[in-house]
């Protein structure tokens, strides 16, 4: 193996690289040269305080940053090696590829079951066996799939917000995407659904590469296999999650972890 | 002291009084809205009520039959207005009676009205039935019942007689294009040429041929489309009227007979639903003063829904892509003002853009292109249904931008997030997520719009609708729907009635039943519109709509 495939092979394994990232709303610069790699098939959590940039930095991995408009990216990400920013990227390919699931759970008006066909039914599945293999094997995953199943055509606004917020993972894993992107999950959840979400992150563990951003440090360290520590648009820190909890090398982190501020 | 300023500072700080006003604006608007409805139902509803016929007795010896419609009275004048109908004997169907003129006011049972489809009510006292010879008085105890017999059997046969009269037609057509041709060529100037004459021989030759094929077949039906109209026309009441003269009134002419006078309150009632149900189900009679109002409803509704079905869907797209795909900025927002504004702009203007462009322009050039040979008589270059409903849609369409802009952005930014996020397109997102979560705004600006078409009539006059049509867009003839007639409005209607009718007094009622019935059918459509837009709300509950 030639040394240009050893790299090759390197650059796909990782599952998201960031290089040197500058990101603008506007003219107001929210992310200043923000590198990471992200490893796959672990989880990765974010933390840092309000307006530090860690949500930006999530969004920008599978463009939902540009829903808004006059937004400006800077520097490189590569999503297993591909290129996302790159000319001729298709959006719909690249979303696919890497799920999202938002703060405020966002079930669309319909039912449980059409929730979770929805991203099957936009790449063009439309066979009924497929998609009820889809929908079982997803709200299975999801952990959702005992509470749910004899009312899959009941409107998904009639679950409670836990179950909706994981009606929204299983959405996500309908899609089989590469990497979850989980912009503070449990967030708006009472302590019971928030662990209840807690497991089945744990239990997507080792199938798919998870980005999480949250508040909540105790649920960064049960939780992740490394942490990032972001401050002000910038990476502070970046490490294994035992690591960064127990001996942060950064005076920042330190007082941050440790509730000095944040 | 102190406890007083505290309440005073209480009561302004409460709103108290802010509270009270705003009660009193919605109390104005109720009754308002009672008053106007009341107003309608009560003079409208009453036009059905068979009313008592007042004999009224005069001092100078003769009397008046009529039933009392308005009186005024004041110190100096004290007077009744009598309804005294007889139009063809009396040219005018109302009196004033000076109260001191009357000596006696009785109410006979004998007294009948007779409801005819010329000249409106006649009110009298009915001798006898005849036929010819034979006659049966009105005394006579089985009078009723015969005369109800003859009225069925004169209906019959004049509903026999115009089927015949179709066939007969239908066999005829080519004896009649032949007819015609040849009285075509009679009145041309050639008519003493060596070709013409060439010709008229030939197609006298065809007619001879034609009758003769048709034989015997054509000269029995005529026969019996004869006898059959002697039959109808023979029949006849002889009515003695107020000022003591015979009227002899064929029975053809005689819709219903009653005397209401001797008629009982649930009869009456009877004879109001009756009077309401034709009401609605008829034609009109009489310049529109008699009769009913069916090919107006007709026409309101199908200019309505047509309207919907063409401003809707403009109205939708055009609201997506400015809220969805086109670049907010300074173009965008003029162009939304200009949308706002256009609901603003008096809607004669739109009449009159509607007949430069749509009748003139369009329809003209579509004559031009595929009615060519029927030229210069208009096919689509006049005003018709479909260039009516074009222009109100044009009327409507910003309404519908408008609501369904504001549908657009109640749609909560995390459901289209959810739906780009899961790898949709823009496209699917509008379409799965965005659109049926806009669908009750946009239902909301639909209702709106048939609110404002159903009432509006300016724009109409001159696109379209007429005083009266012969048939309505919708018949048994190919192509079925006739986009290129004129039609009856109700608005229109009541215009014409109350403004344009050579018998004001009479047609007030109708005036108020036609907007009673106007108000019915926008209310009804709404309703329709309404009970959609809750079932959408229902399958996307919990949305932000």
């Amino acid at each position: 193996m030639s040394r240009m495939e050893q790299a090759i092979d390197e650059l796909e394994g990782t599952a998201v690289i960031a290089r040197n990232v500058n990101f603008y709303y506007g003219i107001v610069q929210a992310l200043f040269g923000v590198s990471l790699e992200i490893k796959p098939k672990q989880i990765t959590a974010f933390i840092g305080p309000s307006g530090c940039g860690k949500s930006t930095l999530l969004r920008c991995f599978n463009r939902m940053n540009e829903v808004l408009l006059g937004t400006r990216l800077e520097g490189d990400i590569l999503v297993h090696g591909t290129d996302v920013y790159r000319e001729g990227t298709r959006l719909e390919t690249l979303r696919k590829r890497v799920g999202m699931v938002f703060q405020k759970s966002n079930p669309f008006p319909m039912t449980i079951y059409d929730n979770i066909a929805f991203g099957p039914r936009m790449r063009g599945i439309k066979d009924k066996s497929t998609l009820g293999e889809v929908v079982e094997r997803s709200l299975k995953q999801a952990d959702l799939w005992h509470e749910v199943k004899d009312r899959l055509n009941n409107h998904a606004q009639g679950l409670s917000g836990g179950q909706q917020q994981r009606l929204c993972i299983a959405r996500t894993l309908a899609n089989e995407p590469e990497i979850i992107l989980m912009d503070e999950p449990a967030s708006a959840l009472d302590p019971i659904s928030t662990s209840k979400i807690e497991e089945t992150i744990q239990e997507l563990r080792n199938l798919y590469t998870i980005v999480i951003v949250t508040h909540n440090l105790q649920q960064a360290a049960r939780c992740s296999d490394h942490t990032a520590f972001f401050y002000m648009g910038r990476l502070v820190e970046m490490g294994a999650t035992s690591r960064i909890f127990q001996n942060p090398a950064q005076k920042r982190t330190e007082d941050y972890i440790s509730g000095k501020f944040g | 002291m102190g406890e007083k300023k505290d309440y005073v500072r209480g009561f302004w700080a409460e709103g108290t009084p802010f509270i009270w006003f705003s009660g009193i604006a919605a109390v104005v608007l109720v009754l308002m809205v009672v008053g106007l409805v009341s107003l309608i139902l009560a003079n409208g509803m009453s036009q059905f009520w068979p009313a008592s016929v007042a004999k009224v007795s005069l001092k100078n010896g003769s009397y008046l039959l009529g039933s009392v419609s308005d009186r005024e009275k004041t110190s100096e004048r004290d007077r009744i207005l009598l309804r005294i109908a007889n139009r063809d004997v009396n040219g005018l169907d109302f009196k004033w009676v000076e109260s001191s003129a009357i000596t006696k006011v009785e109410y006979p049972e004998s007294v009948s009205v007779l409801e005819r489809d010329e000249y409106g009510p006649m009110y009298g006292f009915i001798n006898s039935l005849a036929e010819g010879e034979s006659s049966v008085a009105s005394s006579s105890p089985e009078f009723q019942n015969v005369l109800r017999e003859k009225l069925r059997t004169v209906r019959e046969k004049t509903a026999s007689a115009k089927k015949l009269q179709a066939t007969i037609d239908s066999e005829k057509k080519e004896v009649t294009a032949v007819e015609v041709r040849l009285r075509r060529l009679d009145e041309g100037e050639k008519a003493n040429d060596p070709e013409t004459l060439l010709e008229k021989a030939g197609l006298e030759k065809r007619r001879g041929v034609l009758l003769e094929n048709l034989g015997t077949k054509l000269a029995d039906e005529e026969k019996e489309l004869e006898r059959l109209k002697a039959e109808v026309e023979a029949p006849r009441l002889d009515v003695t009227l107020s000022d003591g003269s015979v009227a002899k009134v064929k029975l053809r002419k005689v819709l219903a007979v009653f005397n209401p006078n001797a008629m009982w309150f649930g009869a009456k009632f009877v004879h109001y639903m009756g009077n309401m149900a034709s009401f609605i189900t008829d034609w009109p009679r009489e310049s529109n003063t008699e009769g009913g109002v069916y090919p107006a409803i007709f026409g309101t509704v199908m200019m309505v829904f047509i309207m919907v079905l063409i401003c809707t869907p403009l109205g939708v797209l055009a609201a997506l892509y400015m809220h969805e795909y086109a670049r907010q900025g300074f173009l965008l927002s003029a162009i939304r003002l200009a949308v706002n504004n256009l609901a603003g702009v008096p809607s004669i203007v739109y009449g009159i853009f509607g007949l430069g462009f749509f009748v003139y322009m369009l329809g003209g050039g579509i004559d031009r292109l595929f009615f060519a040979d029927k030229l210069p008589e208009p096919t689509y270059g006049t005003g018709g249904i479909l260039w009516a409903s074009l222009t109100l849609a044009l009327l409507t369409v910003p309404v519908v931008v408008v609501s369904t802009m504001e549908g657009l952005s109640a749609v909560p930014r995390a459901n289209r997030d959810g739906a780009l996020a899961l790898g949709s397109s823009k496209f699917q997102m509008i379409w799965n997520v965005v659109l049926p979560n806009a669908a009750p705004g946009i239902l909301t600006g639909v209702i709106l719009a048939v609110s404002r078409a159903a009432g509006e009539v300016a724009p109409l006059m001159i696109t379209g609708v007429v005083k009266l049509v012969s048939a309505v867009p919708v018949d048994a003839v190919w192509p079925y729907v006739h986009m290129d007639r004129k039609f009856m409005h109700l608005g229109f209607h009541i215009y014409d009635v109350g403004f344009q009718s050579p018998n004001v007094e009479a047609a007030k009622p109708m005036v108020y039943t036609t907007a009673a019935l106007l108000l019915l059918i926008v209310v009804a459509l709404n309703a329709l519109a309404i009970l959609l837009r809750n079932k959408l709300r229902k399958k996307y509950m919990g949305s932000a709509l």
